[in-house]
């Protein structure tokens, strides 16, 4: 069998493959838009959920722990601490750190204000009541 | 495959042997788009497997004699496209073109239709997340007519370019080329159409 | 060395080493870590030891696509560089600013760095990868779109060739993607699902682009091969990568909160991922077995095969892995993503720099290829690398499996921690594949200290 291979059709449809699937790509980032309001949780967007999300980024607790399954995998997931946990243990966990117990991890003393430690919980309540598709499997994350 | 790209590079062959119509480069990318159909048609029955009678009912919604005129177009779509390619491969320039605005018509009458179908089922509160079947029904129509689009856009370039003459005997690779990809969308379509509208 | 202004590929080049060498002593922190905890702590606690570990790495491999192209532009634009100067300022600013965000990490306390650097102006530090300060993300951004300016304008006024087309396109939508770094909502959901616009669409996306578009370049080179024969396989290999690869970005979207659909998409298109990668693989080997003359470089010759095979398996077969919903619903966020990151950025992205610092430094250095000694012992860097990386990806591997059954599958799910306790022995064992990676990796660093009788440089 014989035929022709030619660079400038190799070229045109490299070109046209990638807008044709990067426009796919974007009607999906739009219907996914429409749909988000209905599982992201966005109702709850409070100011303390919105100032314990910038306590979360700002002490880079993405460094150790996993949310929604995403960060580092050192240390437990935290997207549903909050019902595994509840929050005042949450709170005292934190207070307690580091708990200095030789050849095991560490986590660090951020010293947060009451309030701050308020602040992260109703983050974290927030990020727990995200329509996940039922994950993870099991309370332990 | 090499074998091919080797081959590109020498003088053409006999008529008498095998050639494959089109570049190259254009069936390994109708391989892969097929192979996404395909995938995504065996995840289709993999699914209704699970759930046949949601997907009886919900199939029974659709505008099946819609779907049928949708076939009887792009099928007439791809017999005027070998027309095109049978006239330019006899100097036929000028009716070359015109079966080309032919196949766009047809395709623009399955746009037409696809579009007034989806509105009613957007009335109705069809979308991605309303249902399993749903999800299956917008996902491989939309994408199946996104390339329709795309094909025609393509034909829209051999129509221009048979107009300015461009194909004729010994430089077919442009319209062979894209009228294979105008095939694949229609053969797509001929698997979609009984799968998603017909089959129970 | 065709071109005079190639010369300023050098720094570049010696800089990606050098900060390789730093990513890898911050690994073997972080290995060390994961089975004895208090290992430097409080001093360099594990979140900052990663973040200097993986912000590391995406700076050299930058330094890295940065050096290859004011290497690969002029030769294939056959003309010499728009600013060779430019290209130095932009060498120092980058490198100030990588070292300064660097030593934040480690000496200033990362809540003090956030407002120090006006993250209460524009809050985007804090997630994963994107961890620089505001100053820096700037910065990257500036000296980005100054090296784009260098290199376009370079490509005005040359010989446009696929080659440097493809590879211009992928460091175009490095920089443009790269935006989405500076969108952080409130929303957690859409956070998460614009940051993959960063990280998933560089990874699987335009980076593959510049990947290519090297390992085209030098196998053009080191095989003598046709031209047009090479650079239209080149553009079929990353067709497929981004038919594939942009859909594909639904894999992440599984279990953050976007609408189910994805794990339909995702798992689909992410399951054809690997054919890209299985093309490349081929098409490497394909070409240096019709090559039309034996480059005096075999340890050029041996990284680019090593990448076509190491990318398959890295980002190929450990991606499939785990890629598919159902399968994806156990192992997300555990060892299993931690293997598949490992090898994937290995096989890819570290070893198609390697492969372009081992053909051009040479080169820069006024020959056509070391001295036989020299590259017997970058061959043993090889595979000191490459095969560490193996037992590295293989023990990680290993440990997500445990960890799978022992914390998601079992009807009595241990606790994480407790689990984490339970694979320590494939713990250990990572680290000690950790240690001969790092033995390989000074092996290739002595490998530009031996002497021995060069080879002339080609006309």
């Amino acid at each position: 069998m014989s035929g022709i291979f030619s660079k400038a059709m190799a070229r045109n449809i490299f070109y046209g493959g990638t807008v044709f699937f990067f426009l796919l790509f974007l009607a999906l980032v739009y219907d996914t838009e429409r749909e988000l309001p209905t599982r992201d949780n966005r109702q709850n967007l409070s100011a303390e959920v919105i100032a314990g999300k910038k306590i979360w980024e700002t002490r880079n607790c993405i460094g150790c722990h996993s949310l929604l399954g995403e960060g580092a995998y050192f240390a437990p997931e935290l997207g549903n601490v909050y019902p595994r946990r509840g929050p005042e243990f949450i709170k005292a966990w934190m207070q307690s750190q580091p708990t200095g117990a030789p050849g095991r991890r560490q986590m660090p003393n951020f010293h947060l204000s009451d309030e701050e430690l308020d602040n992260l919980v109703a983050f974290l309540k927030y990020s727990s009541e995200i329509n996940t598709a039922n994950w993870p499997p099991n309370i332990e994350g | 495959m090499n074998t091919a790209s080797a081959t590109a590079l020498t003088p053409a062959p006999p008529a008498a042997q095998y050639r494959l119509a089109g570049d190259l480069a254009i069936w390994i990318f109708i391989l892969a788009e097929l192979l996404a159909f395909g995938v995504f048609f065996s995840a289709y029955a993999f699914t209704r497997a699970h759930h046949v009678e949601l997907f009886d009912a919900e199939q029974r919604a659709l505008h099946r004699d819609v779907g049928a005129l949708n076939t009887a177009l792009l099928l007439t779509a791809s017999y005027f496209v070998v027309r095109a390619v049978q006239a330019a491969e006899r100097f036929a320039a000028r009716a070359s073109s015109h079966w080309l605005l032919g196949a766009m018509v047809c395709g623009a009458g399955f746009i037409v239709l696809k579009l007034f179908e989806y509105g009613a089922a957007f009335d109705q509160g069809v979308s991605l997340s309303s249902s399993p079947f749903h999800m299956f029904y917008l996902s491989l129509t939309f994408f199946h007519f996104m390339h329709v689009i795309l094909g025609m856009v393509i034909l829209a370039a051999l129509w221009f370019g048979a107009r300015a003459g461009r194909y004729q005997p010994g430089d077919m690779n442009g319209m062979e080329t894209g009228a294979a990809y105008w095939h694949m969308v229609d053969l797509v379509w001929l698997i979609l159409f009984p799968l998603v509208y017909v089959i129970h | 060395m065709q071109y005079k202004s190639q010369a300023v590929a050098m720094p570049y080049f010696i800089a990606a080493i050098g900060l390789f060498v730093g990513q890898i002593i911050f690994g073997l922190i972080m290995g060390l870590q994961y089975v004895v905890g208090d290992f430097l702590f409080p001093e360099i606690p594990f979140n900052v030891a990663r973040m200097v570990h993986t912000n590391l790495l995406i700076v050299w491999l930058l330094f890295g696509f940065m050096g290859a192209a004011y290497y690969l532009v002029p030769e294939e634009t056959e003309t010499e560089l728009y600013s060779p100067k430019l290209a130095l300022i932009l060498f120092w600013v980058f490198l100030v600013a990588g070292a300064l965000t660097v030593l934040g990490y480690l000496f200033v306390p990362y809540a003090t760095l956030a407002q120090a650097t006006g993250n209460d102006l524009l809050a985007t530090m804090g997630r994963e990868f994107l961890e620089q300060p505001l100053p820096t993300k700037l910065g990257i951004v500036v000296v980005a779109l100054a090296f784009l300016f260098n290199i376009s304008m370079t490509m005005l006024k040359g010989r446009k060739t696929a080659i440097s087309m493809v590879l211009l396109l992928g460091l175009w939508g490095l920089a443009i993607f790269f935006l989405f770094s500076f969108y952080n909502p409130h929303n957690l959901v859409k956070d998460k699902f614009y940051w993959w616009f960063v990280v998933h669409l560089w990874v699987e996306g335009v980076w593959e682009l510049i990947l290519a578009a090297l390992l085209a370049f030098v196998l053009i080179k080191v095989t003598g091969v046709d031209r047009e024969v090479i650079e239209k396989w080149l553009y079929v290999i990353i067709t497929l990568a981004l038919v594939t690869g942009i859909i594909g970005t639904g894999h992440h979207y599984y279990w953050i909160g976007a609408p189910e659909y994805w794990q339909w998409w995702g798992s689909i298109f992410s399951a054809l991922e690997p054919i890209p990668f299985f093309a490349m693989t081929v098409f490497a080997f394909n070409m240096v077995n019709r090559r039309r003359r034996e480059h005096p470089n075999k340890a050029a010759v041996l990284w680019a095969l090593g990448t076509g095979v190491m990318a398959f398996l890295g980002a190929g077969v450990w991606g499939f892995l785990h890629t598919l919903a159902p399968v994806n619903f156990y192992t997300h966020g555990t060892q299993i993503t931690a293997a598949h990151g490992h090898m994937a950025f290995y096989g890819a992205y570290v070893m198609v720099v390697i492969t372009i610092i081992s053909y051009a430094m040479p080169l820069l250095r006024g020959r056509a290829a070391n001295s036989e000694k020299a590259q017997v012992l970058e061959m043993w860097s090889f595979w000191l690398m490459t095969i560490a990386m193996v037992f590295i990806t293989l023990f990680l591997t290993a440990a997500g499996i445990l960890q799978v059954w022992l914390q998601r599958v079992s009807d009595t799910p241990m606790s994480f921690m407790t689990a984490q306790d339970q694979v320590a022995l494939f713990y250990w064992m990572r680290e000690w594949a950790g240690v001969v990676f790092f033995i390989g990796l000074l092996t290739y660093l002595a490998s530009f200290f031996v002497k021995g009788e060069a080879k002339a440089v080609a006309s």
